[in-house]
């Protein structure tokens, strides 16, 4: 057969075509309800996070979530109560540099100090602006002061800002844009949080 | 065309022939991934594993291939396995697939698995395609690993996340920062470029 003919090139190229992307569509398929629940348990462990009670183990993490939260619908802000404190819960997405960043933000009843921070998922570089996903970052959050204008974050140097009373967090360093974003995603999402309340 | 001995594959791609200080390929990513070094190695791993096996797969289907599509099917398995690791990270390392993110995607337009097959695994029977597109992905981790192992070490005092410098260390803004790798690269060219002169004219 003439390898090189028309009608043998388009032939092959089109059932090679097929039969990979045939075998991705199994792998996506076969695999499809594992990352859901990948995807439920990163997010139960946000709000875990967010409210300061994480649980490391997935079990123990998904009961906790329901006996605290109950079904959360998408973005809505949920009121929650453990060990006799009260806060306000919500699931936000906002732009960041390269797509949108997905996270929980926790405040207390009153929405003066933010309880926690957790970023669910985002796309931003890997090693700068994704730096918002490590520990140090969203420690700075803990017990934070709101004012009447939010929280700042700032261009700061690199370290980290232990102090809550100053309603401000540093930045990443070489992520100024990200640290930007971070900055107007969660002043809007304080704004919602202080509407639900009054 | 199959006189090529393991041996001397693993030589040329770790050293002789290596794909970042010889070929310079793979550059963008080199400069993407190797602040940290966790994340080189899972990359590295993966860029390797995509080497392999869409050689041995070029090679295996060399005779089928038409010469006028071969560079879309071989883009074309290349992505196929791309995807299947992207699949599998997701599924079975949720934590790594989250940090590497959207560089997983980006090993298909990775020169070097590109290079590998045309000039390789096309010509070659598939178990030597397989070793070359291994030892490929080797020589372009050994580059990344000590590039990666710089930067993290004086940008963040610490290696694979554990904090190894004492606390008081400044830490070096400019090694987490895409311009260091820059540097980095050009100065280990310039000095395994010196070392192999040295050695042609001895």
């Amino acid at each position: 057969m003439n390898k090189e003919s028309f009608l043998y090139v388009v032939v092959f190229t089109f059932l090679v075509a097929f039969l990979f992307v045939f075998v991705i569509a199994l792998a996506d398929n076969a695999t499809a309800s594992q990352v859901a629940r990948n995807q439920e348990l990163v997010s139960a462990k946000a709000f875990l996070n967010a409210i300061n009670r994480y649980q490391e183990d997935s079990a123990a993490a998904l009961d906790r979530f329901e006996s605290i939260f109950g079904a959360v619908e998408g973005e809505e802000v949920v009121e929650a109560s453990a060990d006799g404190e009260t806060f306000l819960v919500k699931q936000f997405s906002g732009q960041g540099v390269w797509g949108t960043i997905t996270g929980v933000l926790a405040v207390n009843n009153t929405v003066d100090r933010i309880v926690g921070l957790d970023i669910i998922g985002h796309s931003e570089t890997p090693g700068l602006g994704g730096r918002i996903e490590e520990e140090w970052f969203k420690d700075q959050f803990r017990n934070e002061k709101i004012t009447t204008g939010g929280i700042t974050v700032r261009k700061g140097e690199g370290r980290v800002d232990s102090d809550p009373d100053n309603a401000s967090v540093d930045g990443v360093t070489g992520a100024s844009l990200t640290s930007a974003a971070m900055e107007v995603i969660i002043n809007n999402e304080i704004e919602t949080l202080r509407e639900a309340v009054r | 065309m199959s006189n090529e001995t393991p041996a001397g594959v693993l030589k040329k791609n770790l050293w002789t022939d290596n794909p970042i200080f010889v070929q310079i390929l793979g550059i963008c990513s080199t400069l993407a991934v190797t602040n940290s070094l966790a994340n080189t190695l899972i990359m590295t791993v993966a860029v390797m594993l995509v080497t392999g096996l869409s050689n041995i797969t070029v090679s295996v289907m060399k005779t089928l291939i038409p010469r006028k599509v071969r560079m879309i099917v071989q883009t074309l398995i290349i992505a196929f396995y791309v995807i299947l690791v992207d699949i599998i990270l997701r599924a079975y390392l949720p934590d790594v697939s989250r940090t590497l993110g959207p560089y997983v995607g980006l090993i298909i337009t990775n020169c070097i698995i590109m290079g590998r097959a045309e000039a390789f695994a096309q010509s070659n029977p598939p178990i030597i395609a397989l070793w070359d597109g291994l030892t490929s992905g080797l020589g372009y981790m050994a580059v990344l690993v000590i590039i990666a192992f710089i930067r993290e070490l004086l940008g963040a005092g610490s290696l694979m996340g554990f904090q190894v410098l004492p606390a008081g260390f400044t830490r070096w803004t400019i090694m987490v920062m895409p311009p260091s790798a820059f540097f980095l690269l050009g100065g280990l060219i310039w000095a395994a470029k010196t070392i192999m002169i040295k050695k042609e004219a001895a």
